[in-house]
């Protein structure tokens, strides 16, 4: 079975999905549960079961799809995606168990269990058209729930979202025909296996022009500055489950695409573009945190302060060395985690009051101690406060960076500051002082089936932000690996010293394994 | 003195025409059967239809063994030429025509499937299709053009709404104008080259190095032009839409496939030795029209109000996306040509049939035309299995992958990659972008807008029958598990073509 773990981990959701229509609507959401349960069940099992001291492909599948063109169906996963599979099982089951009141739930679970096929997907997809596919399947569920649940400009929001990720990744579509089509010019046979055009090392001036299609694809997605307009209204509109799992698992799906994708096979034009690309991460990063500092919705705080952070990530990824590129992996599992946790928090306070607005709230940590202390503790890490979890993966991306730049890496660490600025000023808005609305003073704290969603989510924040070494270790190797190519196939001057070589860590890591 | 014509049966290659001659006998017979005994039920000329359209298969299988073993075959004074590019697009034409005909068997009585003509134009109408696609003959490649037109013509006209009359003489005047211009382009290469076959016409034309280029670009013109009315190329293409709102949504799907296809096929043989012949001009032309089709058409469509007329601005801009196909001329885009359209044939005639589903005989007074987008608010609600089967639909012609024509489009932008045409490449897929919006917003007034009031859904479904519901379900089959079938399609696509020299 567990050759065959990554397809059953895919389809299983989507198989449990069509039998879902069968079920009667008011058990759908024990079924939701249920099966989201057993597919995290099997993601740990995935884990349980990964070797951590391989840096490459584990529990590959490989079955001829459409062999005369090269396009196979193909998976494995790593130290790099592992993590982020099992991020998307945990925040699928998280999502569904702590669904509110919603009209026509039984949709909305459905949906979801066709959204987390797609996610799965994109994550153990190691064919390029493999992913393509998953990549864009996902923008469907994702229109729906936005579209059919969400707030009143939910429309506008939910095609706006659609047709520009739809645009971006025409765009790499185009980028990955061109990098098959140099392939067959190279081998004579048509491959979209990303392993198979890890090999392939490609003169500069191509790299920066696949690179630059990659990179719109990618870039729409993350969303980086100044792509980034289609996700505040995606956010501002979509329903707390559809926000949680958008910035939870579907915002790196980007990121990941550029560790996956954009790195290894262009290093040298990563190496290139890497200033460039980390002037705006920084812009990114600052001027959304600005951005976030003058709302009054809270919603829309927590969803630019996102948008800040994914901006340390490609800051990270960037940093094209071994910290850098681990910090921002596990700043996205991280991220997921915060960022994930802070939706749920919204929509929390969004079912009992039906605002979002901040100056509606006030005092709120009288009436409601607990949520205070959960939300609290999420804005911490959000902010990046040390022994939690954003505050290692953070700290590693920048280090990372530092190695290349200083002033940059000064400029980003700087707008963490302005982090710390608007989350202090929100919580101050929403918990402190006295309870200025009369509607605010019975709010009843937060109920079980919230805890079960929120106390998970604060234990892993605090574990890991404490104890980071079973997540950092396999994605370390992993990495190292990633980097290693990279060095190797570099053929500038400049990429070659940027892109450190790291075969003399490999190299004693084996001899010592030898030793024992 | 006349010396007497001897002729051997054998040379005359007679196999050559069986294909061709099955629909008309099956015509033929279904008049006789009328003339004996009228007022009969349109289902036994739909199962008769079948029953020689089956035939027709068989014998097409019969010649793409044959093909297979000996290569191109010769028939009929060597006017007839079955080569991969005859077969193939026959075989599309054929099995399309399969899948079209069941459709008269609708809940609602509509008046001109009543008429035993209508089937036996219709058959007479696709042995003209089968004669355009298998010769190398400009004057046969004229009467098939002209059988086929005309019958289509009638078969508009015969649907009971007033706009049906205006369309079918729409049709037949721009008809007529890209007939002149096809008989006069002909004519411009018959006195360059003294002969009207096109192979002879490229022979000649390469032994004398293009002397004549004037003349040549005159005559290329003129077929350009013919070809573009009848393939609905932008600015040529007004008649479209009109057209589409006015016939049955059916007809209007079979439309936009079947003389689409049987043009693009005459269009390969004719313009593919003049790009090759590296005439500048003309490839820059077709890039221009390429370009203009599929993004002019793409823009039109975004402002509809009825989805027909959506479609049939859709179906302009898929057009000119294959057309591209033709203008990159490599082994590989005349091959993903065939497979585009094979998959655009079961999608698109799967969406037309959904709204011929939904045909009502009275329009409420709400309802502005026969399928306004208001029509399908709500759908989710109302009827949820057809919405979604509607939906795949648009997701696939958007060209959202796993989806039938995702693995099309995928196909062609990869040979404009591979041909070297990277500017054409992108505007191709920013293209499907824009076409992603009209497409999503029917999606949007079916998943998220509220129903009419009063809608109970029936509607949806008031023209069902189990005849139409199957060619729904088969084309939703197809086009969700396009993929498996891709690989071989694409092998047997990829021989023949490249068997035929193209």
């Amino acid at each position: 079975m567990l050759d065959h773990i990554l397809s059953i981990l895919i389809f299983f959701p989507a198989l449990a999905a069509v039998f879902g229509f069968m079920i009667q609507k008011d058990s759908m959401r024990a079924y939701g549960v249920a099966v989201a349960t057993i597919e995290f069940t099997l993601s740990l099992w995935l884990w349980f079961s990964f070797d951590n001291g391989v840096s490459g492909m584990q529990f590959m599948e490989n079955i001829p799809l459409i062999p005369a063109f090269g396009i196979n169906y193909i998976l494995g996963v790593d130290g790099i995606s592992l993590f982020i599979v099992i991020l998307a099982a945990f925040f699928t089951m998280i999502g569904i168990a702590s669904l509110t009141d919603t009209p026509n739930v039984k949709n909305m679970i459905i949906t979801l269990l066709f959204l987390q096929m797609t996610m799965i997907g994109v994550f153990v997809a190691l064919d390029g058209i493999v992913f393509y596919v998953f990549w864009e399947l996902s923008l469907v569920p994702m229109l729906y729930i936005i579209g059919a649940w969400g707030g009143p400009m939910r429309i506008y929001a939910s095609v706006k979202f659609f047709l520009y990720t739809f645009a971006g990744s025409l765009v790499m579509l185009v980028g990955m025909l061109f990098m098959a089509y140099f392939f067959y010019q190279a081998t004579g046979v048509w491959s979209f296996a990303i392993l198979d055009w890890y090999r392939l090392i490609l003169p500069e001036s191509f790299q920066l022009w696949l690179f630059a299609a990659f990179f719109v694809g990618f870039a729409i997605k993350v969303p980086m500055f100044p792509f980034h307009t289609w996700l505040p209204y995606a956010h501002g509109q979509a329903p707390t489950i559809g926000s949680v799992i958008l910035a939870a698992i579907l915002l790196k799906m980007g990121t990941y695409a550029f560790i996956r994708f954009s790195l290894p096979l262009f290093p040298d034009a990563s190496a290139f573009f890497m200033y460039p690309i980390a002037v705006l991460a920084i812009i990114m990063i600052i001027y959304t945190a600005m951005v976030a500092y003058a709302q009054k919705d809270v919603k829309q705080v927590v969803a630019y302060s996102s948008v800040s952070h994914m901006g340390v990530i490609i800051l990270g990824t960037f940093a094209l060395n071994v910290e850098g590129i681990s910090g921002s992996i596990f700043l996205m599992i991280a991220h997921g985690v915060v960022s994930g946790a802070l939706f749920l928090l919204v929509g929390v306070i969004y079912d009992r009051r039906h605002t979002k607005m901040m100056d509606q709230f006030g005092g709120l940590a009288h009436v409601m101690p607990k949520y205070a202390t959960i939300f609290g503790i999420m804005m911490m890490a959000s902010v990046g406060m040390p022994l939690t979890i954003n505050f290692v993966g953070e700290f590693l991306s920048l280090l990372g960076f530092y190695e290349q730049s200083h002033i940059l890496t000064l400029l980003a660490g700087m707008a963490i500051i302005v982090g710390a600025i608007y989350m202090l000023a929100a919580y101050k808005k929403m918990f402190f002082g006295e309870v200025t609305k009369e509607e605010n003073r019975n709010l009843p704290d937060v109920n079980k089936r919230e805890l079960i969603a929120l106390v998970p989510l604060v234990i892993i924040t605090i574990w890991l932000g404490i104890y980071p070494k079973p997540i950092l270790e396999p994605i370390n190797n992993s990495v190292e690996a990633v980097v290693q190519l990279m060095h190797n196939k570099a053929t500038s001057e400049d990429a070659k010293m940027r892109i450190p070589n790291v075969s003399g860590v490999v190299m004693t890591k084996t001899t010592s394994g030898e030793a024992h | 003195m006349l010396s007497p014509v001897n002729v051997s049966l054998e040379s005359l290659n007679l196999i050559t025409l069986a294909p061709m001659l099955i629909p008309i006998i099956g015509a033929l017979m279904i008049i006789v059967i009328d003339l004996f005994k009228g007022g009969l039920d349109k289902t036994l000329y739909v199962v008769i239809s079948i029953l020689f359209l089956a035939l027709d298969f068989g014998a097409l299988l019969e010649s793409a063994g044959v093909f297979t073993k000996d290569g191109i075959m010769l028939g009929a004074f060597n006017v007839m030429l079955i080569d991969g590019l005859a077969i193939l697009s026959q075989f599309i034409i054929v099995l399309t025509s399969m899948l079209f005909i069941p459709l008269a068997m609708t809940h609602k009585r509509f008046h001109e499937f009543s008429y035993p003509e209508f089937f036996a134009l219709f058959l007479f109408m696709i042995s003209g299709f089968q004669f355009m696609v298998s010769s190398d003959n400009l004057i046969l490649i004229f009467v098939g053009l002209e059988t086929a037109s005309l019958a289509l013509y009638t078969l508009i006209a015969m649907h009971n709404r007033d706009k049906s009359f205006e369309a079918a003489v729409k049709y037949f005047t721009m008809g007529a104008l890209a007939a002149g211009l096809f008989s006069f382009g002909s004519m411009v290469f018959y006195a360059l080259t003294g002969s009207i076959e096109i192979n002879q016409i490229a022979a000649v034309l390469e032994a004398n190095n293009y002397a004549d280029i004037g003349y040549v670009l005159v005559a290329v013109v003129f077929m350009l032009a013919a070809f573009s009315f009848k393939l609905s190329l932008v600015p040529f293409h007004t008649w479209a839409p009109d057209v589409y709102e006015g016939s049955s949504a059916a007809m209007a799907g079979y439309m936009s496939i079947v003389p689409k296809l049987a043009a693009f096929v005459v269009s390969m043989r004719l313009f593919e030795f003049l790009i090759h012949s590296g005439v500048v001009w003309l490839e820059i032309v077709l890039w221009i029209l390429v370009v203009v089709t599929m993004t002019a058409a793409n823009i039109w469509a975004l402002v509809q109000t009825d989805v027909k007329r959506m479609l049939a601005y859709s179906s302009i801009s898929h057009a000119g996306f294959v057309m591209a196909a033709i203008l990159i001329g490599t082994t590989q885009s005349n091959s993903a040509l065939f497979l585009y359209w094979i998959l655009f044939s079961f999608t698109n005639l799967g969406s037309f049939s959904m709204l011929w589903m939904s045909r009502q005989k009275h329009l409420p007074d709400h309802q502005a035309s026969d399928h306004s987008y208001d029509k399908f608010a709500g759908m989710i609600k109302t009827a949820p299995v057809a919405a979604s089967i509607m939906a795949l639909f648009m997701l696939s012609l958007a060209g959202l992958p796993p989806f039938a024509l995702f693995w099309g489009k995928l196909y062609i932008i990869s040979s404009a990659v591979t041909g070297g045409y990277t500017v054409l490449a992108l505007i191709m897929a920013l293209n499907s972008a824009i076409a992603g919006y009209y497409y999503i917003k029917l999606i949007v007034y079916m998943f998220m807008k509220e129903p009419v009031l009063g809608n109970d859904g029936h509607m949806y479904v008031s023209n069902a029958t189990l005849a139409l519901k199957s060619i729904i379900g088969f084309a939703a089959v197809g086009t969700i598990f396009a993929f498996v079938i891709i690989n071989p399609l694409l092998e047997f696509i990829t021989t023949f073509v490249y068997n035929s020299g193209y």
